[in-house]
């Protein structure tokens, strides 16, 4: 095969990759594929049978790549972020990463029979979009967890989590702004040490 | 009827008990401390008078505040985040509320942390392995379907009339086809779950704000306008008015709460283990599910 077509080949590939890609990167898409491969490994006989401990490692590594941490400590943190040793933020993502990845694998375990329904994508302004998705109860009542995703580095990654209007993010900054108003960064590294090794 | 005159007793100790928190940290400067999306004149009138609130309000009694104008530069030097100003665009009042009690609140909420885990909880469990879940949830839901009144009322007062519709066609279902609303029948039709109303609600959309926080004893977060909507509502709460006597009022109260915690147990421990200050989490984790319902 001559040089040329290798040339188009290639082209014609790229061309039929590119909105392949475009589609399967949407927000709803990123938080369905993440969210629905969470629930098949949940509902995975070889899953049930581990150790709670297990369980959260596992949903934790699942859930690592779709969330963006480090974007949100900063914004949990706000204007304290900038108060941190670049040493003190390193460690704070660290441990309010364990913190919350422990938090939604023990909803999760809580809820993983309830069924999760995607209902729509909005885009916010400064490429970030906010997923709706719903759980539903055996009564059905719905109850609202929505994303909120941001597109920094070409894929779609979470920042924020509104279960019901109350924002997770908003939630821990009135917490950590409590701490941080009467006490060092270190204090609040340390309280959260504490927190992250108990649970 | 004499024994519905301790209820007014009651009520009145209520209102006056509110009365003397609200006048202590001043009507006027706390009622419009928060204010809320309003259409047109109400907004206006809104904004002017907390602005001026704004420097009335000792600094240390706002917790949550986030002044604007702090936040306004606070990335300005930062390429990698530029988009931090997200939460301001959605309005930097959503987590706003005042409170000058929070002493008297972190001890009610001691209390009614100590009552759940020590007496709520341990009932609710009991209750729980007795009654099977399927009759339980029927409970709840007759509780639900029977205080129509208060939902439909207060749509109407704020002017919903369509979500009134929805509730009277909510009740009308369950109460008929869902055998005095033991099944939520209605759930099978988008168009008929609307979102719960109350008067703290109806006094938000009339351009009322939150006023102090409020930890209350037994009923938990709350702030001013919403304990004093909570007291309005039971005026059209049927299951308070029906029976003469306070003490079967009461009782049937607790019943229902035992009924409720028995269906939701270990929600509470799960928010309270994922927090860092339960007390501040319940207080801003109030206000923000708080506005999205008023939004509603």
């Amino acid at each position: 095969m001559s040089k040329r077509y290798v040339g188009l080949l290639i082209l014609i590939v790229l061309a039929v990759m590119i909105p392949l890609q475009a589609h399967a990167t949407t927000p709803k898409a990123t938080v369905e594929t993440a969210v629905n491969g969470l629930l098949k490994i949940l509902a995975s006989s070889d899953f049930k049978a581990k150790t709670k401990d297990e369980k959260i490692a596992i949903i934790s590594e699942q859930i690592e790549p779709f969330f963006d941490f480090k974007a949100l400590s900063r914004r949990t943190l706000g204007r304290e972020w900038k108060k941190m040793s670049g040493e003190q933020q390193t460690e704070f993502v660290g441990l309010f990463k364990k913190l919350l990845q422990g938090v939604y694998a023990d909803r999760l375990l809580a809820y993983s029979d309830q069924k999760v329904l995607f209902e729509k994508e909005i885009i916010l302004k400064k490429g970030r979009a906010e997923v709706q998705s719903y759980l539903q109860t055996s009564d059905g009542k719905k109850i609202p967890l929505f994303y909120r995703l941001s597109n920094k580095t070409g894929s779609w990654k979470v920042y924020d989590v509104i279960i019901e209007g109350v924002s997770m993010v908003k939630n821990y900054r009135t917490q950590f702004r409590q701490i941080l108003s009467k006490d060092s960064p270190d204090k609040l590294l340390e309280i959260l040490r504490k927190k992250v090794g108990q649970s | 009827m004499g024994r519905n005159s301790v209820k007014m007793a009651l009520y009145l100790g209520a209102m006056a008990a509110f009365l003397v928190i609200f006048c202590s940290h001043g009507f006027a400067a706390e009622i419009n401390n928060e204010p809320i999306e309003l259409p047109g004149l109400l907004l206006a009138q809104q904004t002017q008078v907390s602005a001026d609130k704004q420097t009335e309000t000792p600094k240390d009694e706002v917790l949550d505040q986030e002044k604007r104008n702090e936040d306004e530069d606070e990335f300005d030097d930062e390429d990698e985040f530029d988009d931090e100003d997200e939460y301001d665009d959605e309005g930097p009042e959503e987590d706003l509320i005042s409170d000058p009690l929070i002493w008297m609140n972190r001890g009610i909420y001691h209390f009614n942390d100590k009552m759940y885990f020590w007496v709520l909880k341990p009932v609710a469990r009991g209750y729980g392995y007795v009654v099977p879940e399927e009759l339980r949830l029927a409970i709840r839901n007759m509780f639900y379907n029977v205080r129509f009144p208060v939902r439909f009322v207060n749509c109407l007062l704020q002017g919903k009339v369509r979500k009134s519709g929805s509730e009277f066609g909510q009740f009308f279902i369950n109460t008929t086809v869902g055998f005095l609303g033991m099944q939520n029948v209605a759930a099978n039709y988008p168009k008929l779950q609307p979102s719960k109303e109350d008067l703290g609600q109806t006094f938000a959309v009339w351009g009322i704000g939150n006023g102090p926080f409020l930890m209350l004893p037994f009923f938990g977060p709350s702030s001013i306008r919403d304990g004093l909507g909570r007291l309005g509502d039971t005026f059209l709460d049927p299951l308070w008015w029906y029976f003469d006597d306070l003490w079967v009022s009461l009782g049937i109260r607790a019943g229902e709460t035992v009924n409720e915690t028995s269906t939701r147990i270990g929600e509470y421990e799960a928010l309270k283990e994922a927090a860092i200050d339960p007390y501040i989490m319940l207080r801003n984790a109030y206000v923000q599910n708080r506005n999205k319902l008023i939004a509603e």
